[in-house]
């Protein structure tokens, strides 16, 4: 496999988001819908980086969604009447991704030092640990979190924040499924998809043959939590407009982005597209007609998705089309 | 300058001495094993030099450098490779994506892409016979198809130092010899420097090695070569249990 | 003034210490003889909660009724959750089984909530209080407190004196030389999972005795939180190790909280709970084995 041809299998994972996108602009009344697939795959495709290709799992994760969304809350709310227009977007998403960055150093500090289960329990605790930070010291207006829709419109101008709410956010949102497939691929197709691919099957093996594992661990850790930031950032932040700690530390969004990546299969690219869509579909189904059961469906089909199909649906479309003229799009 | 030097090297595992205060040097392209009884000390003894874990007391030095904290990874780097004694592949990669690994984190590493190593794979897998796995997912392999790739894997490293861990246990007689060659072929092609073997298998150590070092409940018996090991009495005990001499028959 | 009331708080951190520890020597147990994680630990603790409050509510016993039969749901829980699903996931990537548990949690927190809705729910279970001087101390934070320690005290007897219990430490050291003895490792495993559980659900009951503001379905995450922390304190593989770091967590508890309180501009509340965070990676960082030595 050389050159160009390694990266064929963004296609079909590009083609689904085109046609997703094209779907709800030909019928706008789905749109919501839409947006909220994107979301999950977004969601997926992020999470996956990291816990899809090492294996750990990061049970904190839902803390770089929301301190993303504290970073464009922040500009935004703080930068409104600096007349930058449509600047403290772009200084929000800087500022989320930073934020997610830091806090992705400050936890890796200590849990990627840490293997399997000890990282879960150090991870556990962070969504719990920040919102009870953020609360305490009242930071950032603590519990009473920050609401910005005001100075939104003060910032861009009534027409624009509206457009931005119901639509530019959503569509920042494919971009971040977009960026976050991109950055996937090139890392499957690279040395670090191996190394990382290698420390997952067997992490003292893989030093002995070389690997540096904390380091490609910190490297996977760091982009998917800046890829969280951004996507809290706009899923949420520029969204909603406002943004409160109870809200975002939800260890629920976790619990989503674990489902979203087991179901597509872990460690594969086509996996969180055909995960989130899978499960954004099937969620907004199960609300119609027994609401409030969703998570009591779904959780259960964690466990079966664990015991019985651990490779996910892509892990088994993979293997039945392994040597076949699909396999070179499959990954 | 010596390739590897072990000063008073000692290693604990709660009340067990597993290490005991060994000190041996191997030289650039020297073959030398290792031998003695199971439970000897050999493997932690490979763990040591390699870097899986480290010693309570004494300093490992490779080529001068002062290796005795260095994580195995930089070890690798370094040049220093390793087979185990259980073989232990990547199981869901191919062959192929195995070897592939050992050339893109070993010594030369740095300076390859994975086409590069991908390639370099290739030769290894026919250099060592297993073409016809290439593809294949190692898991599935048999226990001998998956010590002759962890051979292949270790070599991608470009290792100077190659640390064989009962690489020929489990074979029979003609593969023994098969493999004797090949080690020796590899010594001679490759440049590396050393091939280090752990083995019970005498055929193989008389037939390879050129200095033999025995050990015994974690201590160093002798150290000589080959000719003077095997027959020195004080590793016939230990291996029979009996001087010469006083045996019947 | 700041003095007395300190040594009340700790006082009271050494009660609610011994229940906290009590609560989480099933973490312990589990992880000791399994090498499982059982990240929805703290949805456990809430079904206990829950059983308590039923108990009260509908069949108007007092909670230490609910105490056995809290237990039993425990145990029977674990049960099906070991044989339907742990079991398998034994051999595999840990990931699995972290996942497994968790998934046990959240399915358990929306049952709950589907029984009970997500409301706060509480019950007032008054025996008086009994006046210390520097504090006040209710009688059924007593009851707990005793209760707890009555429950590792059966639990060591359990381990050493009979031979079901014997049968599952040896488990623990070697289960290949276990088997070959003829121990059930299988049976041993999920006797040991459904006791970690069992115990878990158990100690729900008892902390409700500290929980003023009321229990809901989703009140486990605090307590799973609290529970690493006090079994990484305590060595996490030891159940007693888990006892005495209950008690050690129950003082830093309390005491940080008097610490933030005399900070203006924090909440003492939330910051408690930070710090008990704070501590967990602090731990993890510096001795991961726990602060006792390793059983």
């Amino acid at each position: 496999m050389k050159g160009a041809s390694r990266y064929l299998p963004a296609i079909p994972v590009l083609l689904a988001y085109a046609a997703l996108f094209g779907y709800g602009l030909i019928f706008p009344g789905q749109w919501q819908l839409v947006a909220q697939l994107a979301f999950y795959c977004a969601l997926g495709q992020a999470f996956n980086l990291f816990m899809g290709m090492t294996g750990y799992v990061d049970f904190g994760y839902v803390a770089f969604l929301g301190i993303g969304t504290y970073g464009m809350a922040i500009s935004i709310s703080g930068l409104a009447d600096k007349g930058l227009g449509l600047g403290v977007i772009v200084i929000g998403l800087i500022l989320s991704v930073v934020f997610a960055v830091l806090l992705s150093l400050a936890v890796g500090a200590v849990a990627l030092r840490l293997r399997g289960a000890y990282f879960a329990i150090a991870t556990i605790g962070v969504n719990e640990g920040f919102r009870y930070l953020v609360e305490g010291a009242r930071i950032w207006n603590g519990s009473e979190g920050i609401i910005f829709s005001r100075q939104l419109r003060d910032a861009v101008g009534q027409e624009a924040a509206m457009a931005l709410s119901t639509f530019w956010a959503d569509v920042m949102v494919f971009g971040v499924a977009v960026i976050a497939t991109v950055l996937t691929i090139v890392y499957m197709r690279g040395k670090i998809g191996y190394a990382l691919a290698a420390l997952r099957m067997d992490e003292d093996a893989a030093k002995v043959m070389g690997i540096n594992v904390t380091r490609f661990k910190i490297i996977a850790f760091i982009t998917s939590a800046a890829l969280a930031g951004a996507l809290g950032a706009t899923a949420w932040a520029v969204k909603l407009t406002y943004v409160f700690p109870a809200d975002v530390f939800a260890i629920h969004y976790t619990v989503e982005a674990i489902i979203i990546v087991l179901l597509g299969g872990a460690g594969t690219l086509l996996g969180p597209i055909v995960g989130g869509l899978i499960y954004g579909v099937s969620k907004y189904y199960l609300a119609v007609y027994i609401p409030g059961f969703q998570l009591l469906v779904f959780a259960p089909v964690i466990i079966v998705v664990i015991v019985m199909f651990p490779e996910g649906t892509v892990g088994m479309i993979k293997r039945k089309c392994a040597g076949t003229a699909f396999a070179k799009y499959i990954l | 300058m010596s390739l590897l030097r072990l000063e008073n090297v000692t290693k604990r595992f709660g009340g067990l001495l597993a290490v005991d205060n060994i000190t041996a040097e191997i030289s650039h392209g020297e073959m030398m094993a290792i031998v003695g009884p199971n439970g000897a000390g050999k493997t932690t003894l490979f763990n040591l030099i390699n870097g899986v874990f480290f010693p309570d007391e004494g300093k490992i030095w490779f080529e001068d450098v002062d290796v005795t904290r260095y994580p195995a990874y930089r070890r690798a780097h370094l040049g220093i490779g390793r087979t185990f004694q259980i073989p232990r592949p990547f199981a869901s990669a191919t062959v192929r994506e195995n070897i592939a690994i050992g050339a893109m984190f070993g010594a030369a590493g740095s300076e390859i892409s994975v086409d590069q190593a991908m390639e370099m794979a290739d030769r290894y897998i026919g250099l060592i016979g297993i073409s016809s796995h290439r593809d294949k997912p190692a898991g599935g392999l048999t226990p001998i198809e998956k010590k002759m790739m962890e051979i292949a894997r270790a070599l991608a490293m470009k290792p100077r130092l190659l640390l064989m861990d009962e690489a020929m246990a489990g074979m029979n007689p003609k593969d023994i010899d098969w493999m004797v060659d090949f080690i020796k072929r590899i010594r001679g092609e490759e440049g590396i420097a050393i091939v280090c073997l752990v083995e019970h298998i005498m055929r193989a150590v008389a037939g390879l090695a050129e200095r033999v070092l025995v050990m015994h409940q974690g201590a160093k018996l002798v150290d000589e070569p080959t000719k003077a090991a095997l027959s020195d009495p004080r590793v016939i005990e230990v291996y029979l249990g009996v001087p010469p001499g006083e045996a019947d028959a | 003034m700041i003095l007395e009331q300190l040594a009340g708080n700790l006082f009271q951190g050494v009660v609610l210490g011994t229940v906290y520890g009590m609560a989480t020597m099933g973490l312990s147990l589990i992880f000791g003889v399994l090498k499982v994680v059982n990240v929805g630990h703290g949805a456990f603790i809430m079904v206990g909660a829950f059983t308590s409050f039923a108990v009260f509510e509908y069949l108007g016993l007092s909670p230490v009724f609910a105490v056995p039969v809290a237990f039993g749901i425990g145990m029977a829980l674990g049960m099906i959750f070991y044989y339907s699903a742990i079991r398998r996931l034994l051999k595999g990537p840990e990931l699995a089984s972290l996942l497994a548990t968790f998934s046990f949690g959240v399915i358990l927190e929306e049952a709950v909530k589907q029984l009970f809705t997500s409301d706060f729910r509480g019950f007032n279970w008054d025996l008086g209080k009994i006046d210390m001087g520097f504090t006040v101390l209710p009688y059924a934070k007593v009851v707990a407190c005793l209760g707890s320690i009555i429950v590792a005290l059966l639990l060591y007897l359990w381990f050493n004196r009979t031979r079901a219990g014997m049968a599952m430490r040896s488990v623990v050291e070697d289960s290949v030389g276990a088997r070959v003895c003829g121990v059930n490792v299988d049976w041993e495993y999920a006797l040991s999972f459904s006791l970690g559980i069992g115990l878990t659900v158990a100690s729900g009951v008892l902390l409700t005795m500290f929980i003023s503001v009321g229990i809901h379905p989703y009140m486990g995450g605090e307590y799973t939180l609290k529970a690493f922390v006090i079994a990484v304190l305590g060595g996490l593989a030891s159940p007693y190790g888990a006892f005495f770091g209950g008690l050690v967590f129950g003082l830093l508890e309390n005491g940080s909280y008097v610490f933030f309180a005399q900070i203006q501009g924090l909440e003492p509340f939330a910051m408690t709970r930070f710090f008990s965070f704070l501590i967990l990676l602090l731990i993890l960082l510096l001795r991961p084995t726990g602060l006792l030595k390793a059983k």
